[in-house]
């Protein structure tokens, strides 16, 4: 049999359920609006910030072209160059110097080492890329004992070195003629002022 | 239901708002302009140094006698002027007592292995100091020669003997050939 609509079909009272969803949804609704403005709020606050921000960083930009401008107009192009052609001329000139070559030192050296009886007919003198200086030479010794000398006088010396006497003839007259090949020592032609 | 709407907007106005304005803007435009006040701030700081670095050296340079500035100008030239050398060397034998017979320039494209005796990497591509042989034939005593080849070596302008034949005579009058090289500033 069936009951009629009128009758309750559970003892638990229907008001008290229907109230607490009714409650749990407004709250529900006021949170997720405040949540959704204050949202709203942040982030439009963040855009006034960026655009202020970004008026601001615009005004640094332009102060700072200018003022690179005015730097940059402020170097002198033939200054620059004024300098670097001084550094230039110092430090290659220092060096170049240093490497300065004086041969007259060597022919000082030659009147000490040759005696009289000693004359060189032909003298080649060649610095090659090493800054050694080498000698080629030929000539004619009054004796054999006048070439021995000069041998020994460059040997004890010291500063013209592997001296090699070569294509040694003696003549009628019974003079020595010869052919000299060496290196000079650096400190011979070094430049010193 | 009207007071769920709004807030949705909102909220919705909100992601709008932020991914098309907030977020590119950062990450654009402004991005952009911090790089560039961080380059100009680079260049600024560089100008300093560069402007502190230009007064030192005016003292420096203010400092060393303008003769002697002068004279080092002479002694590696802004230019080649192998004809002022030239002259140079003429009035040098002449007061020697050297004949010259006859001078020659060689250009640099043979003569870099030889110069570059003097001036170690002198010769290279990268070198502020360009370099080329001048080829002198002469007559005169031996004195002469002596007496030329001092001034070769002690002249204003820097000049390294590199070749050098002595050719005797029994007149007392010797022939010379030799290689000059000289230098300048590029």
């Amino acid at each position: 049999m069936d009951l009629p609509p009128t009758i309750p079909t559970s003892f638990v009272p229907r008001s008290t359920f229907t109230s607490a969803r009714r409650k749990f949804r407004s709250d529900f609704t006021d949170v997720f609006g405040l949540f959704a403005y204050a949202v709203l709020g942040i982030v439009f606050a963040l855009a006034l910030g960026i655009f202020f921000y970004g008026r601001i960083l615009a005004g640094a930009q332009a102060s700072k072209d200018a003022a690179l401008a005015k730097a940059e107009k402020a170097i002198d192009p033939a200054t620059v160059r004024g300098f670097v052609q001084l550094r230039d001329r110092l430090t290659a000139g220092q060096r170049m110097l240093g490497n300065h070559i004086a041969l007259s030192n060597f022919f000082k050296l030659v009147e000490t080492l040759l005696p009289a009886n000693v004359r060189l007919s032909t003298l080649h003198l060649t610095l090659d890329t090493t800054k050694k200086v080498r000698l080629e030479g030929s000539g004619v010794a009054k004796s054999f004992n006048a070439l021995a000398a000069v041998s020994n006088a460059f040997a004890a010396d010291g500063r013209i070195k592997e001296a090699i006497f070569s294509n040694i003839v003696v003549n009628r007259d019974s003079s020595v003629s010869f052919t000299l090949s060496a290196t000079l020592d650096s400190k011979i032609v070094a430049f010193s002022p | 239901m009207n007071s769920r709407i709004l807030p949705t907007l909102a909220l919705l106005v909100s992601v709008g708002i932020f991914f098309a304005y907030v977020q590119p803007t950062w990450s654009g435009p402004l991005a952009v302009t911090k790089a560039s006040i961080a380059s100009d701030d680079r260049a600024l700081a560089a100008a300093n140094t560069y402007t502190m670095q230009q007064n030192q050296l005016a003292v420096a340079r203010n400092a060393i006698d303008p003769r002697d500035l002068t004279r080092l100008a002479r002694f590696l030239p802004g230019s080649v002027d192998n004809v002022g050398l030239i002259l140079d060397l003429n009035a040098l034998a002449a007061r020697s007592g050297l004949t010259l017979s006859n001078i020659d320039v060689i250009t640099n494209a043979a003569a870099p292995a030889k110069s570059a005796a003097a001036g170690a990497a002198l010769s290279s591509a990268a070198s502020p100091i360009g370099s080329a042989e001048l080829s002198l034939s002469a007559v005169g005593t031996y004195a002469a020669l002596q007496t030329f080849l001092v001034g070769v070596e002690k002249s204003e302008r820097l000049l390294d003997v590199q070749d050098l034949l002595v050719r005797g005579s029994d007149t007392g009058v010797y022939s010379y050939r030799m290689k000059v090289s000289f230098y300048w500033l590029r």
